[in-house]
């Protein structure tokens, strides 16, 4: 017999409580791990849409508390295209809008001679001309979601948008949207000589960063964003969701650890009169607590692993809802289930140190007499 | 018979409940190695808490307790004292009931490095000499009482002790059964050449061994040396709590 034998069985004589020990646990980390996915697949989102069009790196409202609500001047935007080292600096506006059932319908508004030059990666027809008013282009999901194609009509906002062309670019956001004229998109958006953000591309064998830095010192309304990691800058989003994680993470310890100390302490109680006779065969109070620790870890390890397959069934479960399936791609990264893991292991040592250094302590012959 | 004493205790006081409760009041007696000795007494005399003191499951509030030339008053690590020196059988045989008599015995076997291979093997053998090998997956549950005394016993001989303290081994068996397991003692003494101390309160059973301690009120009255030999005829104080 091993000593994971005998932890095994220690932990198998209460099946029942063990089992809702593990779902209890379980269901905390279930939690850390969605949430921990929706957030890395909105940065990963947020990663691609900072470098649309093949940019280098994205200029917004300094402050905003959402992209969406980000106001860029057309003439900021080119004045940022005659800086010395940029190539290019596209201004794009953001609308979003309600397509069919899809209420998160991403509508980009681009200048003309700029997706001329610039163009999406086509998979079938072309782009709207110079003077185009009701010309759209699709990604392929949103033309895939509407069964639509070259030639037919989308309704968007009292619109009549003509399908001109069908794009993949592998961005979500763009994929599930379209792109039309801006005078158009800014018409319906009300937000007229403005965009969201300008989009930059700098010139060969320049520094990106070095731009960047340099356009937020001359440009003081604008924030550039050449990382997801300064992402917060424009949006306060993922920081909300990224703090309601840690959150979580901690109330998950916090509560698992009460489970687990409930249901140890327990256990040790039970147990007390067969911890006196393993002190009086021997054994050292050090292996007492090993044990006790061990099958605490198990038991959190067990459901570390039980609330991960269920978050990542739980992801997998809402993506089935077209609307978010539009809005987020899963990110099922390590960090994720390192940090369940990690949260496991809190949750055993915070739940086990008391009644483990309880149990270690028992004096042999008290522990004996317990009835 | 080896005449190397194995315990001494002397003057030994132990007290409980703040000292309102003293459970030995300075007892004191040697035991040589391979010797079979039971120690007799009415119930509250002291003679559990004797048995205690050497098996290391507590400390004395004054005197000495030398096992194996060890002071176990002063002596840090008890847990290696109880491992290696001692094999230690209950009233109640105290198995562990999610474990099988092979589990079960090599429960203390942890303390001493073996794999797991070579404390099964070794528990096997165990269980051989008590006459259990067929039982060797049994739960305790599965077992009779006698059997089950005789798991604890294979358990106590895990660490290949060479003290065997017993606490009233037979106290909960039929005649017939505690025969049996008096056998198996008898026959470890003889054999294999292991101290046996036997606490009990039935005459019949002390009967049993080559030496009998009597005690009475915390104190040894009677037998508290070797070369005291064999008593036969019992105290008029101890035979009042004799069973």
């Amino acid at each position: 017999m091993s000593f994971l034998t005998l932890i095994l069985k220690n932990l198998f004589r209460q099946p029942v409580r063990t089992g809702l020990t593990v779902l209890g646990i379980s269901i905390g980390i279930t939690t850390v791990v969605a949430l921990g996915v929706v957030t890395n697949s909105l940065k990963a989102s947020a990663g691609e849409l900072i470098k649309l069009g093949g940019s280098d790196f994205m200029a917004a409202q300094q402050g905003a508390a959402d992209l969406s609500f980000s106001i860029v001047k057309e003439e900021d935007v080119r004045a940022l295209g005659n800086e010395p080292d940029v190539e290019r600096a596209e201004g794009i506006l953001f609308h979003i809008a309600r397509v069919g059932s899809n209420p998160f319908f991403f509508l980009g508004g681009r200048d003309a001679a700029a997706v001329q030059a610039n163009p999406p990666n086509l998979i079938d027809g072309g782009i709207w001309g110079p003077g185009a008013t009701n010309e759209i282009i699709l990604g392929h999901r949103a033309a895939d979601d509407q069964d639509l194609g070259v030639g037919d009509t989308i309704h968007i906002e009292n619109i009549d948008f003509h399908v001109v062309g069908i794009y993949k670019t592998g961005v979500l956001y763009e994929d599930g949207g379209g792109y039309a004229p801006l005078p158009v998109v800014q018409g319906i958006a009300r937000k007229t000589g403005v965009v969201t953000a300008a989009f930059i591309t700098v010139k060969e064998g320049v520094d990106p960063e070095v731009v960047a830095r340099r356009i937020e010192d001359d440009y003081p309304d604008l924030a550039t964003i050449t990382d997801v990691s300064e992402y917060g800058k424009v949006d306060q989003g993922v920081q909300m969701l990224e703090a309601a994680n840690l959150a979580i993470s901690i109330l998950a310890v916090g509560i698992g650890a009460i489970g687990v100390m409930n249901t140890m302490v327990m256990s040790v109680f039970e147990r007390t009169r067969e911890i006196g006779v393993l002190r009086a065969v021997g054994w050292s109070g050090r292996r007492i607590l090993r044990m006790i620790i061990s099958e605490s870890l198990i038991l959190c390890m067990v459901a570390a692993f039980v609330g991960s397959a269920l978050g990542v069934l739980a992801t997998r479960a809402i993506l089935l809802i077209d609307t978010i399936s539009n809005l987020l791609e899963p990110r099922y990264e390590a960090d994720i289930f390192i940090r369940a893991l990690v949260v496991g292991v809190v949750v055993a040592l915070a739940g086990a140190a008391y009644p483990a250094w309880r149990a270690a302590r028992l004096v042999p012959m008290e522990a004996l007499r317990y009835e | 018979m080896s005449e190397r004493p194995v315990v001494q205790m002397r003057e030994v006081v132990k007290t409980y409940e703040d000292g309102r409760v003293r459970a030995l009041d300075g007892a004191s007696l040697t035991i040589d190695a391979g010797e079979f000795v039971a120690v007799i007494g009415p119930s509250g005399c002291g003679k559990s808490t004797l048995l205690h003191l050497v098996a290391a499951l507590d400390r004395p509030d004054a005197g000495t307790v030398i096992v194996n030339g060890e002071d176990l008053a002063t002596e840090r690590d008890l847990n290696k004292h109880r491992a290696s020196e001692i094999g230690l059988v209950f009233q109640l045989d105290n198995l562990l009931p999610t474990l099988s008599a092979s589990e079960n015995v090599q429960v203390p076997m942890f303390e001493t490095g073996l794999s797991a291979r070579e404390r099964r093997e070794k528990a096997m053998r165990l269980l051989g000499m008590v006459g259990l090998t067929d039982r060797a997956r049994n739960r305790p549950a599965e077992l009779s009482g006698g059997e089950r005394q005789r798991v604890a016993i294979a358990r106590a001989l895990a660490n290949d002790p060479g003290i065997l303290l017993m606490d009233e081994p037979t106290g909960r068996l039929d005649q017939a059964t505690g025969k049996r397991v008096l056998d198996l003692v008898d026959a470890l003494n003889k054999e294999r050449g292991l101290t046996i101390v036997l606490v009990t309160h039935d005459n019949t059973v002390a009967g049993r061994a080559q030496r009998t301690i009597r005690m009475l009120d915390g104190r040894v009255v009677d037998g508290d040396s070797p070369g005291d030999g064999r008593v036969s005829t019992p105290h008029p104080a101890a035979a009042t709590g004799a069973g």
